[in-house]
Formats: structure tokens, sequence, C-alpha cells
């Protein structure tokens, strides 16, 4: 029960936080609405569902960005505000408190993309015809699930470094070539592929294509296939986060290195 | 007046030094690296494989991503960093402490800037070499000191531009939200993935606005052989327009450390 109450109370935090601060969506989105607009000239022209592929791509690419941006930034702000000491000192756990926050992200990042996809039919009027709606938001509710977990993930590294801001701007790119948001990862070099694998989103964005696009040709594994093992990855994530979380938690503690900026 | 030059002169030199200081007490210099050989070549990658996918498989299609964007990359030093500088030290608390001295503003507004001008030249040539390593660009007929020229000047007048956004970071609460919208605005209007004319028409004019367009395209220019004086118009555009962002930029930045004395928000944060 405390831990329910500690994430809560987080998740509350960090939506007060946004409230008194909105304007920090921006950095988020940016670059993903740029992508897309760029991917939807790019594209134009061209016969088939390349509209939707970019506009999914540009979706999930603003969620990821929220989700980097959000886990870098969510001990990041702490430190820089002072207020890192009093969190640890608290009787709950550290990663309760980033799963609150985690949480909060999580649903701002649904905020995210969908701002993406009204941008696209308003302004480019793209047709966005989704063949099952149903199946697409379970994947999409899903990959925003591993998005968060991986999150969660990076946050526990972030913790050791005062230069977080500096590792996710680095970490925007490789995410969305690695993923393969707006292409399949089949044209990427053939050793990149258990890289792009191991990454949840890889299979989410696959099995949102394969809710969302006519006769589309992914992975082998099918749609309950991609969420399954997205599923599984996520999970993983997550069991590793609580694992680093505790070390890092420990090993700060020790080294009295905990806000050292 | 040659006391007053030298005193100028040496507020110059010390922003500079500092500001490179400053940046390694900050960053650590493995990360730094990283930066400078890592950022580009995803960048690249991303929109070499948006074009394939897209059907542009041929030698041109890629060279024309590719170059576009390792000259763009020179935004994450020239835009990016240079934008920071008003809202770093406003963040650290360190803002007043600058602008009450007497140090000539100019001298200090630009040498703060200069660090980035090596770190822009640095990234753009390592991003060119990806270009050339890993996605194959054909430089054989590259006119080498026309290129060279390019990514001198843009450099400057990108970080010239970058300069104009800090100024107005002066005035807002943080300058990371306009440092984040201009480090990527050069993907969509500058010609970097696609031709301007592709832009709606209306928002073409806007493109032109930025030292980048032109350095986009000088570069390709050069790197299919053209000389310094065939892409001479070109180099007196991005001179322009970079030399109208400094004195636009210093003038707002005087306006608006007038405007923060006169009404006490200087630290405002």
């Amino acid at each position: 029960m405390p831990r329910i109450r500690a994430v809560t109370s987080s998740f509350r935090h960090q939506f007060l936080q946004f409230v008194a601060e909105p304007q920090w969506l921006i950095p988020n989105v940016i670059l993903p609405f740029m992508i897309t607009m760029v991917a939807l000239i790019m594209f134009s022209g061209q016969q088939g569902n390349f509209v939707l592929y970019a506009v999914l791509g540009g979706g999930m690419m603003s969620m990821w960005g929220n989700t980097l941006y959000s886990s870098g930034w969510s001990i990041g702000s702490d430190r820089f505000n002072g207020t890192l000491e009093q969190i640890l000192v608290t009787p709950s756990k550290l990663v309760w408190i980033i799963a609150g926050r985690s949480v909060w992200n999580a649903l701002v990042g649904i905020l995210n993309g969908v701002l993406i996809f009204v941008i696209a039919v308003s302004v480019y009027d793209a047709d966005l015809t989704i063949r099952d709606p149903m199946l697409f938001f379970i994947a999409f509710f899903v990959t925003l699930l591993s998005l968060s977990m991986l999150g969660m993930l990076f946050c526990s590294a972030f913790v050791l470094t005062r230069q977080a801001s500096v590792l996710t701007n680095g970490l925007e790119y490789p995410i969305y070539v690695g993923t393969g948001t707006m292409f399949p990862i089949a044209i990427l070099p053939w050793w990149t592929n258990p890289l792009s694998l191991s990454l949840g989103p890889t299979w989410g964005i696959d099995a949102i294509r394969y809710a969302a696009l006519d006769n589309y040709d992914g992975f082998s594994t099918g749609y309950w296939g991609d969420v399954g093992i997205m599923l599984a990855l996520s999970f993983f994530y997550l069991a590793v986060a609580f694992v680093l979380f505790g070390v890092v938690e420990k090993k700060v503690r020790v080294d009295g290195s905990f806000v050292r900026y | 007046m040659s006391n007053y030059v030298s005193l100028s002169v040496r507020v110059f030199w010390s922003s500079a030094v500092l500001a490179k200081r400053a940046l390694f007490s900050w960053l650590n210099p493995a990360l730094w690296m990283m930066q400078l050989f890592f950022m580009s070549i995803f960048q690249i990658a991303f929109f070499v494989y948006v074009v394939k996918f897209a059907g542009g498989s041929t030698e041109a299609d890629i060279a024309y991503v590719a170059i576009g964007n390792a000259i763009s990359s020179v935004a994450y030093t020239a835009i990016f960093s240079v934008c920071n500088i008003t809202g770093e030290e406003k963040q650290q608390g360190t803002l007043v402490e600058v602008l009450v001295t007497p140090a000539n503003r100019f001298a200090m507004f630009v040498g703060r800037a200069m660090f980035q001008v090596f770190n822009g030249i640095a990234t753009v040539f390592i991003a060119l070499f990806y270009a050339w390593a890993v996605f194959g660009v054909d430089f054989s007929n590259t006119n080498w000191p026309a290129l060279i020229a390019v990514i001198f000047i843009m450099t400057m007048a990108m970080v010239c531009l970058g300069l104009l956004l800090s100024s107005v970071g002066l005035y807002l609460r943080t300058s990371m939200i306009i440092a984040n919208i201009f480090l990527f605005v050069g993907l969509l209007f500058s010609g970097v993935n696609f031709p301007v004319s592709k832009l709606p028409e209306v928002i073409q004019p806007f493109a032109y606005v930025f030292p980048l367009t032109y350095g986009t395209d000088a570069a390709r220019a050069a790197v299919d052989g053209s000389s310094i004086l065939q892409i001479g118009d070109l180099l007196m555009d991005m001179v322009i327009s970079g030399g109208l962002a400094l004195i636009v930029g210093f003038m707002i930045f005087k306006w608006f450390e007038n405007l923060s004395r006169k009404k006490g928000t200087m630290d405002k944060f």
C-alpha cells in the first residue's frame, strides 16, 4: 500500500509540474514533428500506405522523445532544484517514485502521439483510416507501456550522471533508426537486426502497422506475436530497472555522490 | 582609442577561453567526443534510410540527403549550444555578475560563441567523412577550397543566428525551448532533405532567412566541383544573413539588458 501511495503521489506531483510549465512539451515533440513533416514531403507522390507509415512513425517518435526526455530530466531536474536528497531519504524506494512519474510521462506521450495525428490530418489532409481500430489501440497502449519501461531503464542509469541531457539528445536518432520508426528494419544492414529486435518499440511499431495498414507484410510473428514479445521485453526492462535502481541507490549512498552537480 | 580596442580584444579572448573551459568543466570530454562523433551519423543514417524507403535509391538521391544532413549537423553546436549561452548564465545564477561588469558587450557577446565555431566546423567535417565512408557519397569531383570556404562561412553565419536566438533567450524564462525549435527547423525549411521548391510557396521565402539554406546548396555545388567564384553569390548570401543576424541579435541583447535593468528582472527565473 505505501508503494502505491508513493506511485500516486509522484504521479500527482509530475502532473502538477507539467501544468505549471507545459512549455516543456515542445522539446519532446519538435523533432518528431519536423521529421514527420519532412517524411510526408519526401513520401509525397508515392503510391501505397506511405502517409500512414509516416504518421504512425511520427507518433511513435514523439512518444519515444517524450519518454527519453522525461526519464532524463526526471532525476536531472531534482538534482538541479536540490530536491534529490529529500527524495532519497524518504522511506519509499526511488524506483516507486520514478514509476509514478513514468506513468504520467506515458500519458503525456499519448498527447504527443495524438498531436502528430491531428497535424497530419488538418495540415496535410492525410487519410488515416485504421484497418482495425481495436487492435490498433491495444498495440498503441502496449507500446506506450513498453516505452515507459524502457524509459525507467534509462532513468536508472541517468541517476549516475549530471549529463543526462546530453545523453538524451544523443539517444533520439539511434532509437529512431534502430526501431525502424519510418521504414522497415529489413532495409538496415543485417548486423544491426539483433540490436533492433532487442528493443520493445521495434515490435510495437510492427504491431501498430499490422493493425493500421492493409496488406501489411511485417514480422513473421504476426500481430499477437509482436505484442507478446514486446510485453516480454518490457517486463524484462522493468526487472532490470528494479535491480539497477537498487544498485545505483546503494552506490550513490556509499559514494555520497548523489547530488554532485 | 587603442586602449579601448585592446580592452575589447582582451574581453573577446577571455570570453572565448572561458566558454571553452566552462564547457569542459561542465561536460565530460568523453561525452563531448560522443556528441562530436556520433550525433551526425545517426541523423544521416535516418534520412538516408527514409529516402531509400521512399524509392530514392540512386546515388544522387542518397548523396543529396547525406550531404544535406552532414551540413545541417552544424546546428547542434552553432544553434543549440550558442542559443543556450544566456539561458545557462541565468540558470546558474551568474548572469547578473556578468552584466554588471563594464566590459564591452559586443566583444563578450561574440567571444562566448567562438569555441562553437571550431566545434561546428569539426562536427561538419566528421559528418562529411561519414557521408563518404559509410554512405558512399562520391567526393572525387569536390572542389576542396570551395567546400572549406562554405563550411567556414556557414558555421560563422549559423553561430551568428545562434547568438540572435541567445539574445531572445535573455528575455525568456529558459532558452532551451527556442534552442530546441531552431535546432531542428532547418531539417524542414533549409533544403536539407528535399529542395526548397517542394515547400508550400508561402513558406519558401522564410527558408531563405536561414544561412543553412544557402549552406546546403553551396556545399552540394562544391562537392559537384563548383569553384569559390561559381558559388560566390551563395557565399555572399550567407555572409549577409549571418551579419544581419549578428547585428539584430546584438541590438535585441542590448534592448533586453536595458529592459531587465529597468524592471529589475535580469535573473528572473
